[in-house]
């Protein structure tokens, strides 16, 4: 098995992604910007309004969309550059419980390269169904746990609406990233989350659990 | 030796990775559960591990052959039986019919069965005794099509016992079935459980963690936990559930 090493697990590189609409006079409608690197096997918990770019920025990360400006490397590697079919051995990602695959694509596959993995480094789980009657969660959790523990990096994003939401991020993550209004700022624990500009007020009531 | 083995499967439909790099192990004389949420690829996995969908990559040996890409026909014939998601009996037979023509001997002239092996008292012993095994002695001749749902399962399960396999693979057991379908199926298959080797597909937690000696969850295409039962429910989370209930 191919392991790639020394570079960080993820670098996110002046990225942007511009929506415009109109044809002679432009005029943006969002505009999402990220730029960090995480270095080691986490957990990184994902938070953020709806339409703040959360997706947007998952589908950047993942290669299925194609950014406006900058780049995204994957265990060193340009996810952007990888043939499509093959950019789930860098980045998986899966919306509730299925896999999201929808490649906007720019040029053949055969002018790109191949991935430096054979399995997928980074998982990013979106909105993954909790449920507090079946059990799953913990399985859930503990399989973080085990992809981390192999090397991998999670990116768990949860839209919390219960108490026992903002439980598991405060127990299951290293890390935090908020995205709003197609920012993204980042914490690293979960007391520091909260004093970031816009969570509190995001988080409402469940802000005090 | 593991009875039957499944080591790093892959499966995609196009861009879609379905299975992702599961591995499982199942031992001879035990009951082995494979739970998980809908669309986690539990079903694709079974339809692997049964030879009806061919792994992109990986490797199904059992009894130490590597069965992986053959027919399910072939495979059926090494020994492993399965029962189906959906009903597939033949309704306008009876119900010692339905065993009758599942029996090798049937299989094997594979035409003119029927009115000729009712004539074949052997055959019909060994039918009676696997109606016995699922609990239908005295409907022998009831046509499966009038059967209650409860005892179509009864009797699909039947089916699947007359070939006399040594690992038997039942695809969601419980569907369909309400509480008391699913309390007398738990008691039936926990007498199986006794003489043969058995692997279960289920949703169904509760009925999973009373009957399984080791289950795998799935989910995401990814085998995310694995373990007896006891070992599962170890977990603050699962112990809250209700599945931690039932310990």
């Amino acid at each position: 098995m191919t392991t790639p090493t020394q570079a960080p697990m993820l670098e996110v590189k002046g990225l942007k992604k511009i929506y415009q609409r109109g044809f002679i006079k432009r005029q943006e409608t969002f505009r999402l910007e990220a730029d960090f690197t995480i270095d080691k096997p986490q957990v990184v918990g994902v938070m953020g309004p709806n339409g703040s770019g959360k997706t947007t920025m998952f589908e950047l990360i993942t290669g299925s969309n194609q950014p406006t400006a900058g780049e995204v490397l994957c265990a060193g590697q340009n996810i952007h550059n990888v043939k499509y079919r093959q950019r789930d051995r860098l980045a998986i990602h899966y919306h509730q419980s299925y896999q999201v695959r929808h490649f906007s694509k720019t040029k053949p596959s055969f002018l790109m390269e191949n991935p430096v993995s054979d399995y997928p480094m980074i998982h990013l789980f979106d909105e993954p169904q909790f449920n507090t009657q079946d059990g799953y969660i913990g399985f859930m959790l503990e399989f973080f746990k085990k992809l981390r523990a192999e090397g991998r990096l999670v990116f768990l994003c949860v839209h919390p609406n219960e108490p026992f939401h903002t439980k598991i991020m405060r127990e299951a993550c290293d890390q935090y990233i908020f995205v709003q209004k197609g920012s993204v700022s980042r914490a690293g624990t979960y007391d520091e989350l909260l004093e970031v500009d816009g969570v509190r007020d995001y988080l409402g009531a469940l802000a005090a659990y | 030796m593991a009875l039957f083995e499944a080591i790093h499967l892959h499966k995609r439909f196009g861009d879609q990775v379905v299975l992702e790099d599961i591995s499982l192990t199942f031992e001879a004389g035990q009951l082995s559960g494979i739970m998980g949420p809908n669309g986690a690829g539990k079903s694709t996995c079974f339809n692997v591990l049964t030879g009806h969908y061919k792994p992109n990559a990986g490797k199904v040996m059992f009894e130490g052959k590597d069965i992986t890409g053959l027919p399910p026909r072939v495979i059926a014939g090494m020994g492993i039986a399965r029962s189906f998601q959906l009903m597939n009996l033949f309704d306008e037979f009876t119900v010692i019919e339905n065993i009758l023509v599942a029996l090798p001997e049937s299989v094997a002239k594979s035409f003119n069965i029927g009115h000729d092996i009712m004539g074949n008292s052997s055959a019909t012993d060994r039918a009676a005794d696997v109606l016995a095994k699922v609990g239908l002695t005295g409907r022998e001749l009831e046509l499966a099509g009038n059967l209650p749902y409860g005892e179509r399962r009864a009797l699909e399960i039947g089916v699947a016992l007359a070939s006399e396999p040594r690992l038997l693979f039942l695809d969601e057991p419980t569907q369909g079935l309400g509480a008391d379908g699913t309390a007398r199926l738990e008691e039936l298959i926990g007498e199986l459980k006794k003489t043969y080797s058995i692997v279960i597909i289920e949703h169904d937690m509760k009925f999973l963690f009373g009957l399984a000696d080791t289950i795998s969850v799935i989910h995401w295409g990814q085998v995310i936990a694995q373990g007896s039962p006891d070992q599962l429910r170890d977990n603050e989370w699962v112990r809250a559930s209700k599945i931690g209930d039932a310990a």
